[in-house]
């Protein structure tokens, strides 16, 4: 069989070696690489796809080994959890790249920390050791920090040095719980397959092991209070930046919660799930009503993040508390598929805030009036993607989010008042949609061009998919629900 | 006899590549001298391969021949040699160049002998032999800067030393032999054994430079040549700390030396990282994060006779401890000593500057890098050793030790005051093969850590 997951892994760091090799090659030709490269990781991703997963366990196995001496071992495959992560991983680091070939200051180092930080996402979705999945989870924070230390906006050492400093300091206390579950394993091993069939930690060494794994998590997710450096990171960031850090980055913490906490110590989590449910539910109202007081539209579209990603962590909650396995995998299938929407929603949206930027120079809405007549093709995307963050059926959040409450509604009917962060969400949204697309046209925008080719194609996939999910989801569902529905927790 | 001489080849080959270094220098050939050390050390690199899976005393126990000296060689030796060019790289062409390689060669020797050492009477030689090259060697631009480093070294060391003598006459008077394997009896008068524990500790701990003891560090090593401290930091230390390794697998646990040397850990890393924070010079700056990040080898040290992974994390972590510090103070002496030097070099420099971030965050413990393993080998085996607190204060200290870092590189990647006139680019061989090397192995020792870790079972 050949091995097509760690092909399609090590294919964005091929052609970062390859870059390094054309150090005197012109920009356009280092961006095409660029994009052949994610492209034909898409193509080993959609061929990952296309040969499955297995109703238990992982498939797609493939292992080396690496340190027996210590049980650590080059162990990649996917479930129904990671395999949608990573075709979205893959395709919105293509679509980056489509979008990004505008760029000319430093293209080698641009194009090589943006497939390095490809290589660094695939795997932490990947990974089956946990020291794999930490080395991949870290090497994504120094291309990112690279990225917007590089490339950013005007404070952007600030933010970048906040970024690294936040989420490094966040994921130490992934290293001391990896550490804990290798020394309760017997025999030791790093082995994640193991640790989830077999829970190598009971009782308070667990309850540690997952309040140190929750810190981690809840920072790279972002959960209130912890917060605190995504709108300063995705402010300062550039456009492909924002795209990457909140369509892909910000998975790795809802994925290692469902992966790690819920997974390994499902005792431990069934225990403090309420809390989860709470902090859950706090950051998902206080993402909704934080974005309302933007006017910055970039800082909207974080603080919706932080929202959305709320939606993810209420429903891995509820999946923990539920003791009727077909509700926790309706929590879970919904969790998992929100990660999936939001990653295409909201790197819609980025694009789009990114597109803005280029051509007004400026992201504050009051700035702005009627674009839509100046900009038809630009307003009606942002219009479509906009209506998809705030939840309307028949677009992509709402089957993620109409199953989350679902469940929510069985185990712990007192969190349904979450739903009221829908509410916030569309009043903001459709201010937004106001202020800038309808009413009197600023002259000011006057020959404002409309979107270009290349912006075409970076968001028609997106927009296309959006949809598609929103109206038949049941060929992404599928493949979740078959993993979600054979977890034993 | 003969057998016993069979074990010491590296040892022995070290020693007369050092006499016929002296001998060229005394003819002025440093030339030939620079090229025997070279070649003496390779030799003696490949000698200890044969050792691999020895473990025994040689010379009435005196001397051991273990996993921890043979590994001691294998790490030190290669530095030495990246040691050796960086020397020639830097004093090439002075007036007694020949004399630096000698005097590296002696205390690269007494290095290996605190590294297998298993007899007091050895320990105190080797201390003292290190000592006295490692004072010449600072007092070799025989300036102000570098004459008053090496006499504040030259007084720590014999302070620090005296008491160390004093100190294990109580574990003689006790044992009643100067062998460290008889010290298992030290049990029976825990009081009077905390004196000549408290001893050796401050003799090796000054060597090591660990905090309270490290104060003649920055100095020394920013007085010295930058070649010079950057051996200085790695060799020696990686040595006292194989000593300590020695001493301590032998102590009855009555004497709680492991809660002492969690304590010094503790006190080492914060310290050393606290300090590092506010230097401007670069040196200084280097000299304080080798500090601290000695204190994450006695992380391993406590775990010893608790925890199966304790040796392995020390000699992981030595291995890449020695490859990042080097690859750092290689690049130190390309840019400058100064964190002005360094700012804007991302953009002028890019090769060296992606060099120096992987050495610097290397050095913060950023997977997939060297320092990771070793590191993340550390925090295992104290947790295992039941010093989870230890862990946590040095995980702490890791965030603390990336601020440290990310000032170089932040600088690094700034945009230069100044608009840089056309320099003339040389690029000078011998410190960029040092850098280069040392680069391979602090990305390669990630995934070749298993043939270290394999020796141990």
């Amino acid at each position: 069989m050949f091995p097509i997951v760690s092909t399609t892994l090590f294919m964005p760091l091929l052609g970062a070696l390859l870059v390094m090799g054309f150090r005197k090659a012109p920009a356009k030709l280092v961006h095409t690489i660029g994009i052949f490269t994610s492209g034909f990781t898409l193509i080993g991703a959609i061929i990952m796809w296309s040969r499955g997963i297995n109703s238990t366990g992982f498939a797609q196995l493939e292992q080396l080994e690496w340190m027996p001496a210590i049980g650590a071992a080059y162990r990649v495959g996917v479930d129904g959890i990671s395999l949608p992560l990573v075709l979205l991983s893959a395709l919105l680091f293509f679509v980056t790249f489509i979008y990004s070939a505008k760029v000319r200051e430093r293209p080698h180092a641009y194009v090589v920390l943006m497939l390095l930080l490809e290589t660094a996402a695939i795997g932490t979705f990947t990974a089956l050791d946990a020291i794999l999945f930490y080395v991949f989870f870290e090497v994504s924070l120094v291309s990112m920090y690279f990225m917007i230390a590089d490339w950013g906006h005007e404070d952007r050492q600030r933010a970048a040095l906040m970024f690294f400093i936040y989420t490094l300091l966040g994921s130490l206390p992934l290293l001391l719980a990896i550490l804990g579950m290798y020394l309760g394993s017997d025999p030791h091993t790093f082995d994640m397959r193991v640790w989830i069939e077999n829970p190598p930690l009971t009782g308070t060494a667990a309850m540690l092991a997952l309040i140190a794994m929750l810190f981690t998590f809840a920072v790279k997710t972002p959960v209130f209070p912890f917060h605190t450096w995504l709108p300063a990171a995705h402010v300062q960031a550039p456009a492909a930046g924002s795209v990457i850090l909140a369509g892909v980055m910000l998975k790795f913490g809802t994925y290692g919660l469902i992966r790690f906490s819920l997974q390994m110590l499902p005792e431990a989590f069934r225990e403090v799930g309420v809390v989860v449910l709470v902090f859950g539910i706090i950051s998902a109202l206080y993402g909704a009503f934080a974005a309302l007081a933007q006017n910055d539209l970039k800082r909207l579209v974080a603080y919706t993040s932080v929202n959305h990603m709320g939606y993810i962590v209420i429903g891995v909650a509820i999946a923990a508390l539920a003791i009727d396995p077909a509700i926790r995998a309706t929590a879970l299938d919904g969790s998992v598929l929100q990660m999936i929407s939001h990653g295409l929603v909201t790197g819609a949206l980025f694009f789009l805030v990114g597109m803005l930027q280029d051509r007004a120079k400026t992201r504050e809405m009051d700035q702005f009036g009627g674009l839509l007549k100046l900009t038809p093709i630009f307003g009606w995307s942002f219009v479509l993607a906009a209506f998809a963050s705030l939840g309307l059926p028949g677009l992509a959040h709402f089957p993620a989010e109409f199953q989350i409450f679902l469940a929510t509604l069985q185990v712990e009917p007192f969190a349904i008042i979450v739903i009221l962060g829908i509410v916030v969400t569309a009043g903001l949204y459709l201010k937004a949609i106001s202020q800038i697309f309808l009413g009197e046209a600023n002259t000011k925008w006057q020959g404002m061009p409309d979107l270009t080719m290349r912006e075409l194609i970076t968001l028609t996939p997106l927009l296309a998919l959006i949809i598609i999910i929103g109206i038949a989801p049941a060929w992404v569902l599928d493949v979740i629900h078959k993993t979600t529905l054979n977890l034993h927790l | 006899m003969e057998k016993d001489l069979a074990f010491l080849m590296p040892e022995i080959a070290v020693l007369l590549t050092a006499v016929a270094a002296l001998i060229a220098e005394m003819l002025r050939k440093p030339r030939i001298a620079f090229a025997a050390s070279v070649a003496g050390l390779l030799i003696a690199t490949g000698l200890t391969i044969p050792l691999l899976h020895v473990d025994v005393t040689v010379f009435s126990g005196t001397f051991r021949v273990d996993i921890l000296s043979v590994w001691a060689k294998l790490i030190l030796l290669p530095a030495t040699v990246l040691a050796v060019l960086l020397v020639r790289a830097e004093l090439g062409g002075s007036a007694r160049e020949g004399t630096a390689y000698v005097l590296v060669l002696m205390v690269t020797l007494a290095s290996l002998l605190m590294a297998g050492v298993g007899d007091t009477m050895l320990l105190i030689l080797a201390v003292l032999l290190s000592g006295l090259g490692s004072f010449a060697l600072v007092a070799y631009p025989r300036d102000d800067a570098a004459t008053e480093a090496a006499m504040k070294f030259f007084v720590f060391a014999s302070v620090t030393g005296g008491v160390m003598i004093f100190g294990l006459s109580y574990w003689f008077g006790i044992t009643g032999s100067t062998l460290l394997n008889e010290t298992t009896r030290l049990g029976n008068m825990p009081v009077v054994a905390s004196i000549g524990l408290f001893a050796v500790i401050i003799g090796l701990g000054y060597k090591a430079s660990l905090v309270p003891f490290h104060f003649w560090a920055p100095d020394a090593y920013e007085g010295a040549p930058v070649s010079i401290a950057a051996y200085l930091s790695v060799v020696p230390k990686i040595g006292a700390i194989f000593a300590l390794a020695q001493v301590v697998r032998d102590l009855p646990s009555e004497l709680n030396w492991s809660l002492v040397i969690a304590l010094l850990a503790v006190l080492t890393m914060t310290y050393g990282y606290l300090a590092a924070l506010v230097q401007n010079n670069v040196v200084r700056l280097l000299a304080y994060s080798s500090i601290a990040q000695a204190g994450y080898f006695l992380l391993g040290i406590v775990a010893i006779g608790a925890s199966a992974l304790a040796f392995q994390s020390i000699v992981v972590f030595a291995a890449a401890y020695a490859a990042m510090n080097l690859g750092a103070f290689a690049l130190v002496m390309q840019n400058g000593r100064t964190l002005d030097a360094f700012t804007g070099k991302g953009r002028s420099h890019p090769v060296t500057s992606v060099a120096m971030v992987i050495f610097l965050l290397s050095l913060a413990g950023i997977p997939p890098l060297a320092g990771f393993v070793g590191k993340f080998l550390l925090f295992g085996a104290s947790i295992d050793a039941g010093f989870t607190w230890l862990a946590i204060i040095a995980i702490l200290n890791s965030v603390l030790s990336l601020a440290v870092y990310l000032r170089i590189i932040v600088a690094m990647y700034k945009k230069a005051d100044t608009t840089e006139t056309a320099e003339t680019i040389t690029i000078p061989l011998l410190s960029s093969l040092v850098w280069f090397i040392a680069a391979a192995f602090t990305l390669g020792i990630g995934l070749a850590a298993q043939l270290i870790l394999k020796a141990f079972f």
